[in-house]
């Protein structure tokens, strides 16, 4: 059972994106601002690349300081051992540094430079007098403190340290920082992972919370559509989230409300049905009894009984269909599908009609289209749409069964008839509930409810699809009722059979 | 139609009743009438009458119950009358028994119309075959008869018509319009549900499996077919 498409009632076959409101969502989609989920999301990504910048920030900046420190003072403390040495090898006293760098040297000290009378002994390689920067040299030779500096030696970063000695002595010895610097590249690395890993986990975090965050509103929006739908039972669960139960309750609360509303009406519609229809039976089976002793009645009486009769039956339609829109109206209507073979329902649903003999023209493509339909409100949309024809457009000419376009799956009932056709502003209006043919006015002896095409576009619409007014397929004088459905080609399916 | 044709009909309200007294009258039927479902049953049992209309909404028993305290004695073709057009209504008046239903207000000629399709003879109007065989089922029109593996199942009247439709020819789609044509004499449009619950009932009586036929089967979008 569904009920949420409304009937599209256009001018002509030819529907234009602004009937579909097509260029307005797009309008809308534009300035549409962002969703709750994409809130949350970017909320959450924000927060954790903040947090994960802060934390690799600190943790660099400690981690680099507490390195380098330790590496230093591993470096002094070497120096203050290694000067320890020299300055034993040069007691004696000794004529040159020379033995004691290559004490040093023997120990694996490559990097080692002593100051000694004057003058500078080198270790190996490019470790020379003149890498080390003049402060350092004035500060521990003519100050005679330890100091050490960072400096650069061929491109490489290195500590060099300072220990005066003795007699105006001074040992230097340099210590590489390339293994500190590998350490924090590693580290840098590591904490570059780690933010990045942590963002990506926000990201998962942030949508599954956001989704968890919409749920409740996409089962309201669930809820609301299955009611809207006629599943009016439908309820939202109130033991769910605490913090969504003022929404739930309400909603349920509302629900209940409509529940207990529509069914009231319903169950008067359907009090009302019992209450007409009881004595309609009596009044019309005794002007049938009466109508069947037409014969003995004299002249003037049988003139009465034929305009009761005629009202008679008028009014049971009348009944019939005021009956039914209510029923429209309160909610309370729901289909009996089946599956029907188009082209085979539409002949079987004209040869019951008030115009049986109406031809029915299967279009190309029409065979073996399958609808899903109840069948005795299809039948009466025909039946009306003939009865219309019968009435306003001087005999239905013929009932067309096509298919419009290959792909789309929607057939075309079209009733085709050869009147004065329906003006352009009027082609809404025929689908209003009592509406009359405009000029023509209330005809004598019209035997229409005046709710006949209210009804077909209720019908319809309940059927999911749509009806409107157009001209006839060869252009000529006349009106083209449309009926729109969904529809299915189920040639594959039928190989072999032989409808009966 | 014979003079002692005897129909009972069952209605709380007395003008429906007298008109619909009238009109079967005027058909040449015998009419008995009942106020309640009480005294309904009381008349049944005594007179036996070849039709029953029931009124759905009766003081005291039901019309659902009534017919399905009759089906459990007879199987005289009941008409249920219903002044909802309440589909539950109508099918529960099926399912409860009825072989066919009417909706206030009716016409009188359609009343006997659908009165005189049920006192057709049960025997279809085509070709008569002595016997009918398919698979383990087995047809004898003559004797208004069904065997399912050699067990005799009681059909009601319209169930055996509905079934001997079917058999006149076997393997051919039926549309539920040609059946109720056939079966129930509708020359307007019907309702297919008349159909579906009595072959839903039907498969009961004569498939080993009701939920997966295999004698009365149904055809996407065309309707049934009876098959071995």
């Amino acid at each position: 059972m569904t009920a949420t498409v409304e009937p599209v009632i256009v001018d002509d076959d030819r529907v234009d994106d602004d009937t579909l409101g097509l260029r307005g969502i797009f309008d809308r989609r534009r300035r549409r601002p962002w969703g709750l989920r994409r809130r949350i999301l970017a909320t959450f990504l924000i927060g954790a690349t903040m947090l994960a910048v802060l934390l690799a920030g600190t943790t660099y900046g400690l981690a680099s300081s507490n390195v380098v420190q330790q590496r230093e003072e591993a470096a002094i403390e070497a120096t203050r051992r290694n000067a320890r040495t020299v300055q034993t090898a040069l007691r004696g006293p000794a004529p040159t540094a020379q033995p004691a760098v290559d004490a040093l040297v023997s120990f694996g000290v490559q990097r080692a430079l002593i100051w000694y009378r004057d003058s500078w002994t080198a270790g190996t390689g490019r470790y020379q007098a003149d890498a080390l920067p003049q402060s350092l040299v004035d500060r521990v030779i003519d100050d005679a403190v330890p100091a050490h500096i960072v400096t650069e030696v061929d491109g490489e970063t290195n500590i060099a340290v300072g220990w005066p000695l003795a007699n105006d002595a001074a040992y230097f010895e340099f210590f590489s920082l390339d293994e500190v610097s590998s350490t924090l590249r590693s580290v840098r690395l590591s904490l570059i992972l780690a933010g990045a890993i942590t963002i990506v986990l926000a990201i998962i975090t942030a949508t599954i919370a956001s989704r968890r965050a919409v749920r409740p509103v996409g089962e309201a929006a669930r809820a609301a559509k299955a009611i809207a739908g006629g599943r009016l039972d439908t309820r939202l669960d109130a033991n769910g989230d605490p913090d969504l139960a003022v929404l739930s309750e309400s909603f349920n609360d509302m629900a209940s409300a409509l529940q207990e509303r529509i069914e009231r009406d319903a169950r008067f519609a359907s009090d009302v049905s019992h209450e007409l229809r009881s004595p309609l039976t009596t009044l019309a089976g005794s002007i049938e009894l009466i109508q069947a002793r037409r014969d003995d009645l004299p002249d003037r009486a049988r003139e009465a009984v034929d305009l009761l009769s005629s009202d008679v039956a008028r009014f049971r339609t009348l009944v019939e269909d005021l009956l039914e829109i209510s029923r429209f109206d309160a909610g309370a209507v729901t289909l009996h599908t089946d599956e029907l073979l188009l082209t085979q329902f539409v002949s079987h649903a004209v040869s019951v009609s008030s115009m049986p003999d109406t031809p029915v023209i299967i279009g190309d493509r029409a065979d073996n289209m399958l609808i899903v339909a109840d069948r005795r409100r299809l039948a009466r949309v025909i039946a009306n749409l003939i009865d219309n024809a019968r009435l306003h457009g001087g005999g239905a000419a013929e009932v067309r069964v096509e298919i419009p376009a290959a792909g789309r799956q929607v057939a075309h009932i079209r009733v085709e008839d050869h009147g004065p056709g329906v003006p352009h502003h009027e082609r809404r209006l025929v689908f209003e509930r009592f509406a009359r043919g405009g000029g023509a006015g209330r005809r004598a002896g019209n035997d229409g409810s005046g709710l006949g095409l209210a009804l077909v576009a209720e019908h319809v619409r309940l059927h999911g699809g749509r009806v409107w007014v157009a001209v006839r397929a060869d252009r000529t004088d006349g009106a083209a009722f449309i009926v729109e459905l969904p529809a299915e080609d189920i040639s594959a399916d039928l190989d072999g059979e032989d409808p009966a | 139609m014979t003079v002692d044709t005897r129909i009972l009909t069952v209605e709380d309200d007395e003008r429906i009743r007298t008109v619909v007294k009238m009109a079967l009258e005027d058909d040449g039927w015998t009419v008995l009438e009942a106020s309640s479902g009480e005294e309904a049953i009381g008349l049944f049992t005594i007179h036996q009458p070849d039709v029953v209309l029931i009124d759905i909404m009766l003081p005291g028993i039901d019309g659902f119950e009534l017919c399905r305290t009759i089906r459990r004695t007879s199987d005289v073709p009941v008409v249920m009358v219903t002044a909802r057009d309440d589909t539950h209504d109508i099918v529960a008046g099926l399912e409860a028994g009825a072989d066919d239903y009417l909706t206030k207000p009716f016409e009188n000629k359609e009343l006997s119309a659908r009165i005189r399709a049920l006192l057709r003879r049960v025997r279809p109007s085509g070709t008569p075959h002595a016997r009918v065989v398919f698979g383990d089922l087995e047809i004898i029109p003559d004797e208004g008869k069904v065997l399912c593996s050699g067990t005799e199942v009681h059909l009601t009247k319209t169930e055996f018509r509905l079934l001997c439709e079917m058999a006149e020819n076997p393997g051919k789609v039926f549309s539920r319009e040609a059946l109720l044509d056939k079966v129930w004499g509708y020359d307007y449009f019907g309702d297919g549900r008349l159909v579906d619950v009595h072959v839903r009932r039907l498969r009961t009586k004569i498939e080993t499996d009701p939920a997966h036929p295999r004698h009365v089967v149904t055809v996407r979008g065309l309707g049934y077919r009876l098959q071995s």
